[in-house]
Order: C-alpha cells, then structure tokens, then sequence
C-alpha cells in the first residue's frame, strides 16, 4: 500500500521540478539555450472549435510530435474570427519554439477578400513549418434537381439556390467563380456550416451546396446527394469519377490547405528539430491512415513552399473576383 | 419475430462486462463535466476521442453517447442548486428548480428531475428503436421557411413563459433579441456591434451570457441581501419526492416525453425549443399558472424530461441518416467514421451489432443514470447548507472557469462579469433574465432562417403558407398568439350574460 503512494509524490515532486524547469525555461531560453530545445511542453493552437476536421489534424499531429521530442504538446482550441483570433495571439507569442498554430489556407488566401484590411492575417508574422494536407471542395446536388453535371447545371433555366458554408470560405468562393465563369444564373444561401449546407442539400430545401468533401463522401457513397464537380487542380483520389471545374474548362483552384507555423524568429536549429519532429510524425502509419479515413490529400511540402503558394494563391483569387466582379461581402 | 433479433443481440453487446464499464464511465464523467458550464459534451468528446481509438467501436460510442446524456443531468444539478444553466435547454429548469432549492425543496427538484430525465430518456430510445426509419425524414423536411416558423413559435412561448411583469420581460427579450445581432454578419460579412474587436467577430456565447445574468447577478444580488438580513442556511427538507410531487409530475413527464421526442430530431435548437415548449405547455395547463416561477414541480419536470428525451433522439438523425444534429453529434461521427463506421442509411443493414448496441447502451445508461443520480441528489443538497460566505466564491469560480474554457479565453471572463452586473441590476429593477437569454438563444435561429428562407423563396412570403409544415407552425403561432384575447372577450361574454357576481374567479392569465 505504501510503495504506490510514495511512487506518486515522486511523480508530483518531479512534476513540479519539471514545471520550475520550465519556468526558468520561459525566461532564458529565447537567446541561449535554444540548444536544449524543448525544455518544455509545446503548445498547439487551434483557431476551430474541438472536433472540425482541422482540430483533429491538430491533435494528430500533436500526439505524433509530442512522441517524437518526448515532450507533452497540448492542443488548445481558440475559435474566433475563422481562426483569426488565434493566428494573431499565436503571432503575438515568444519565437522560442514552445507555441505552434494550425493554419488553414483560407484565412490567408479568401478571408482577406472578405473582411476589412484590419482583421485580415498574412504569413508575414509566421514562420511555417511544414505544409500537411489538402481538403478538397465538391458541389453536390440534390437527388431531386435531377442535376449530375455541370453541363445539367448550364441547361437549367430554373434560378437554382446553391447553399455555402459561410461568407469569406472557400465554399463561398469556388462556387461564385464558378457560376460567374459558366454563367449560370443562381442564388447564393449561406448556412453556418457543412453539416446544415449538406442536410438542406438532402432534403432538396437548395438544391446544390459545395462543401467539404470529408463531410458529403458518406451522402454521396448512400446515393444521397449526387457529386457534380470538385474544385482541386487534379481529380481527387476518392472521388476518382468526379470531373474538376479546371478539367471543364473554368479556373477555380479552390481548396483546402493545411500547415504547421509558429510566431515569426524561430532560432534555426529550434525550426530544424520541430521540422524534424513533423516530417517524422507525418512517416508515421498512423497518420497516413489519418489522412485516408478523413479523406485528405497528403500535401507536405516545405514551409517556403507554402508561403510561396499560399500567397501566389491569395493574390491569384483577388484578381479572379476583380475580373468577374464578385464581391464575397458587403464590407 | 424475426426483426427482434438484432435488437435483443444488442442487449447481448451492451451487457459485455467491457461495454458495462465504458458506460459507466462515460456517464461519470458527462455527469462531472455537465455540472461545469462551458466545458460541454462537444470539446470533452473531442479531447478524450483518443482513447477510443484503441478500443471496439461499439464500446467507443457507448462510452461517448454516456457522456452526452451524462452531461445533460449534470447540467440540471447546477441549474437547480446554483442558478447555474450550462445549456439553453436548461434555462426553462432554473425558473422553478432554483426557487424550489430556496424553498428547500432541492431534493425534490432534482429527483423529480432525474426520475423525469429516465423516463423521458426512456421512452425517447423506446421511439427511436421502433421509429428511428420513420420519423428520420422529418429531419430533412425542416427547410428554412420551417425554423423560421419554429423559431417564431418559440420566441413567442418566451412571452408565456414568463413569470412577473409582460412589459418588462418585453424589454429584456428585446435586449436579448439584440444580442443575439452581434457578430459578423454570416450572409453579408458585414461587422455588427464588434466595436473592431476580433473576439467579438463571431457574436457572443450563450454561457456568458447565461452564466453572468443567472450566477453572477444572483450571487450579487445576495450579498446585498446579507448585509440587510442575517443569512438564513436553507433547510434541506424532504429529500425525496413525495407521492403528491409524483403525482403532480406524471402529466408533465408524460408530455414532456413526447415533445422531446419529436422536437430533438430537429437538427439546430429542437432541444431548447422542446424544453421551453414543454414548460409553456405546462403553465398553460395548470389551473393555478401564477404558481410556476414560485416552484411549481412541474415546471421542472416537464421541461427536464423533454431535453432529455431530445438529447436521446437527437442520435436519429445521426444514426439513420448520417446528419449530425448538434456539435456533440458531430463529433461522435467523426469518431465513428475514426473507427471505420459510416453512419446513415446503410448502418442499420451494414452494422447492426454496432447500431442496436448503442441504442440498447442508451437503456442501460439511463438505468445507471438513475442508480447515481438518486442516491447523490442526497450529497448534492447538502452543497446548500454550505455558508453563502462559502457557497458564493465557489460558484462564481464554476462560472468564471467555465466561460474561460469555451474558446480558453479571457474575453469570455470579462463578458460573464460584464453580464453579471447586467444580471444583478435587472434583479433589482425587476427584470427576469429567463426572457433575455431565451429571446437571445432563439434570435440568431429566427433571423438566419428568416433571412435563408427568403433567399430560397425568391423573395415570396407566401412561400411560408404553401409549405404544408411552415403553414401548420404559423397557424398554430396565431392561435396561441390570439387565444388570450379571445379567451378574455368571450369569458367578459359569459359572465356579462350570468350576470352572477363570481367573475373574480376570471383571470386574464395569459
């Protein structure tokens, strides 16, 4: 009966070192002793609420790179604001490796067009880590429009609804590029998120939505909703039978992209060893099989890589709604 | 019968001591966490989804439909006891719950509470094993122009609900109504009430609000009580319900079965609309109205058995068709789809050990629900003897944790502080916060809908008539919106004839 417990206040004795450890950590670290990196837990912001696909991005990749520094990387959720909330509080913190943010491309390359100059958030702050992954968008239609192409879409002469996950989304964009580039008549509903774009797809209350495809796959696989066009550069992987709107001839590369980043100065062996960490946990079987059962599409590419793309892709998006006059909000 | 098969081979998989245990402790811990606001089903879902991933799927979904359900009891015990709704659909709980709990009738309220969540839960799973394929479409056939009619009905139960003086709890709905517009706009992006603050982008919460106008205000408003009056300790009277609570109670249950039943399959507010309906209901039924809001138990019975029997249903829409109707849900089908399980239509044809061995956990939780909660509704009243001077700082700590763990922010703090001042000054003018937070709840699901239904009509009002389920909901609107007046004129009829001189007895009680 003992044994058990003196092993427990050896526990607390040793927690509590850790955390003075960690204390002096905080202080000195930044400049000296980046060498013993990480001296402590590392902290992963989530700009979403607890349970969307891209926190669970994030406590995948946490638990992985918890694994392989041998430290604790707790993930904290901040909804706000797309995600703007946390990306400027994570910009705001120490460059010391200890604080991390899952970034979603969109904040970046579609919610600027969509809010006033102030609140829009640039790469400029962030040092990226890594690129992870890719979400891509499909238009689905309802059984009863009787619509399965894009081709049905344009012969229509009924004003169709087309519902969105919301204002400033990707959903929001890719559909409005694509309307105004085939120029089909149409009105734009707003819902909250997927899940309700999707249910009113379902019940024929609008009869096309784009939305994620991890959220439609299992409606489209029950032949619930019938999958129209998908919005990547390249024909996704689980939806192999799906055209893309480049492959019928309109330019509307929208898609979800996701990364790892942290506030700007990250000291060079500190980056070094948290790529390390990273392109060890994304190896990992465990997150392959991640990725497949949420439908996602690997895109690790470097964090230059994705600074170049994301921007290259925000400015490619402000000229394409200049060029067709769409205008995402009433800003 | 040959369809009972699988049904009774779902009991089969509940009764696995494994499956035993993980219901157990999901139950456990959704009762922990429902007793602190802020910290919902939702994000403990998301975060303990990990230790699912090495288990069964069915013993993962029976330990996470047990925190949900868990949680909707542990909610009602800060309700009743501390003034505390961690849930819109416990608002209604706290007009009669906590008035019961000064009255020293806490035990009452919560185990009538528990006895009505068990039965409500009970017969919900009862309806969703034989009419889960059923009533599964009535999901889908709720469009826009049909919440927005919900939400109109609703905001005008608000009005019945309650108690006090109809103008001012006029002015607080309104209030309520206003909050609700803060935020970015989600169909125009256009900023509302933000004042440029991020934090303010996505509107405010519903625990700030709650918590600050009903913890924050009334523990104010008791210190100033203290200083007047030396504080009394509650006595803790009868612990138990008595039979003439239970029999007082049976009506309400019943009816409050039924509403939550169907009102739950309603993706997007059908629990707190259930619950409100079910306490409007009551009230409009009780020969004495003027009681509830004075600790009438059905106006907690009928309300708690309907959220609960919602919550239970609210797997239907989940489970038939693969719709997630709240956060909680949502997250429970990623864990499924985690586990290699795709719910909606197929999974009752695919996987029927999976589908019935969580509808039978369901029966098996809300029995252990009830073997907890009746023994510790003994443990949780004694918290009332606990000195204000005590009792005070703990709950305002709940609170103040709680707000912080919605989004882990300090914006959130200083909203339940702000709110709790708001809260403690319309006690003193004689403003209910029930309408306030209620009309608030209901706002942003009336002009999103609104709005929406306009978009998908073209413009044309007359879309809301010649949809067969809208029209009934606004019919049914302009019936309880009229009865009052017609009921007055056509009494005022009645007695003029008589001309007897008993017409005290008539109350305009709307």
């Amino acid at each position: 009966m003992n044994f058990p417990r003196r092993r427990a206040v050896l526990g607390v004795t040793a927690a509590s070192a850790l955390l003075a450890l960690t204390a002096c950590g905080g202080n000195v670290g930044s400049d000296s002793s980046s060498g013993d990196f990480p001296s402590g837990p590392i902290t992963l912001t989530v700009g979403q609420a607890a349970g969307g696909s891209t926190d669970l991005i994030a406590r995948t990749m946490g638990a992985g790179i918890s694994d392989q520094l041998g430290v604790p990387v707790p993930v904290v959720n901040k909804p706000g604001a797309n995600g703007a909330l946390a990306t400027k509080e994570v910009a705001a913190m120490p460059a010391d490796g200890s604080n991390l943010i899952l970034l979603n491309a969109s904040l970046i390359t579609i919610t600027p067009l969509a809010v006033s100059e102030d609140e829009t958030v640039t790469l400029d702050n962030l040092d990226v880590i890594k690129g992870l992954s890719q979400d891509d968008y499909v238009m689905v239609a309802s059984k009863e429009s009787g619509i399965t192409s894009l081709d049905d879409l344009k012969k229509s002469t009924k004003t169709l609804t087309f519902g969105t996950t919301g204002v400033g989304t990707g959903s929001q964009l890719a559909q409005a590029l694509l309307l105004a580039q085939a120029d089909i008549k149409g009105t734009e509903v707003p819902f909250d998120s997927g899940s309700p774009a999707l249910t009113a797809v379902m019940g024929n209350q609008v009869q096309l939505s784009t939305i994620q495809l991890g959220e439609a796959k299992p409606q489209i696989d029950a032949g619930k909703v019938v999958p129209v066009v998908v919005f990547s550069d390249e024909r996704n992987t689980f939806l192999p039978d799906v055209p893309t709107a480049l492959e019928e001839g309109y330019d509307v590369p929208v898609s979800q992209y996701r990364a790892l980043a942290a506030p700007k100065g990250l000291p060079e062996d500190v980056k070094a060893k948290l790529v390390d960490a990273v392109d060890k946990t994304l190896a990992e079987d465990s997150t392959k099989a991640f990725n497949e059962k949420n439908l996602l599409t690997p895109k690790e590419i470097s964090g230059e890589e994705v600074v170049k793309q994301w921007n290259d892709l925000a400015t490619k998006y402000k000229d394409l709604t200049e060029e067709y006059d769409i205008e995402l909000s009433s800003k | 019968m040959d369809s009972l098969q699988p049904v009774l081979d779902g009991f089969g998989v509940v009764l696995d001591p494994t499956n035993l245990l993980y219901c157990l402790i999901g139950v456990v811990i959704g009762m922990l966490i429902g007793v602190l606001p802020g910290l919902g089903p939702a994000a403990t879902i998301a975060i303990l989804l990990p230790l699912t991933y090495g288990v069964e799927p069915v013993t993962a979904i029976i330990m996470l439909a047990g925190i949900f359900y868990g949680a909707q009891y542990g909610g009602t015990i800060t309700s009743v006891l501390l003034r505390l709704p961690g849930e819109a659909s416990s608002v209604v709980t706290v007009f009669d719950g906590y008035v019961m709990a000064k009255q020293g009738r806490a035990g009452t309220a919560l185990g009538i509470a528990a006895i009505g969540s068990f039965i409500g839960g009970t017969v919900s799973i009862i309806g969703l094993t034989f009419l889960a394929p059923v009533v599964a479409g009535f999901a889908l056939d709720f469009g826009p122009p049909e919440y927005t009619a919900l939400a109109l009905l609703g905001i005008l139960l608000v009005a019945t609900i309650s108690g006090g003086s109809k103008i001012k709890a006029l002015i607080a709905a309104a209030f309520g109504l206003l909050l609700a517009t803060t935020g970015r706009d989600i169909f125009t992006g256009a900023e509302r009430f933000t004042f440029g603050n991020l934090g303010m982008a996505d509107g405010i919460d519903f625990v700030p609000i709650a918590m600050g106008l009903f913890g924050v205000g009334e523990i104010l408003y008791n210190l100033e009580e203290r200083h007047r009056a030396a504080a009394v300790p509650v006595k803790v009277a009868n612990v138990w319900p008595s039979r003439a609570d239970l029999k007082q109670s049976t009506g309400a249950i019943g009816r409050g079965s039924v509403l939550g039943f169907f009102l739950g399959i309603l993706p997007g507010g059908g629990a707190t609309i259930s619950s409100m309906a079910a306490y409007a209901v009551e009230k409009k039924r009780a020969k004495d109205p003027s009681r509830f809001g004075r600790g009438a138990v059905e106006g907690v019975a009928g309300p708690e058995t309907a959220n609960n029997a919602a919550a239970t249903s609210s797997f239907i829409p989940l489970l038939t068709l693969g719709i997630p109707a709240n956060a909680t849900m949502a997250i429970i089908f990623g864990a499924l789809l985690i586990q290699g399980v795709t719910p909606g239509p197929q999974l009752i044809a695919n996987d029927p050990e999976l589908f019935w061995g969580v509808v039978n956990s369901m029966y098996i939780g809300n029995i252990l629900l009830l073997i907890m909660a009746i023994p510790l509704v003994g443990v949780f009243v004694r918290i009332l003897r606990v000195r204000g001077a005590i009792l005070a700082p703990i709950t305002a700590l709940i609170t103040l944790l709680g707000s912080y763990t919605i989004r882990n922010s300090m914006f959130d703090v200083l909203l339940v502080v702000i709110f709790g001042a708001v809260g403690y000054l319309m006690k003193k003018f004689g403003f209910e916060p029930g309408p306030l937070v209620l009309a608030f709840v209901l706002g942003s699901l009336l002009e999103s809908n609104l709005r929406r239904s306009l978009l998908v009509l073209g413009g044309d009002v007359g879309g809301f008539f010649t949809r067969p389920i809208s029209a009934t909901l606004l019919v049914i609107f302009v019936v309880v919106a009229l009865w009052p007046m017609v009921k007055a004129a056509f009494d005022r009829r009645k007695s003029s004839r008589h001309e007897t001189s008993d017409n005290q007895e008539v109350k305009e009680n709307a």
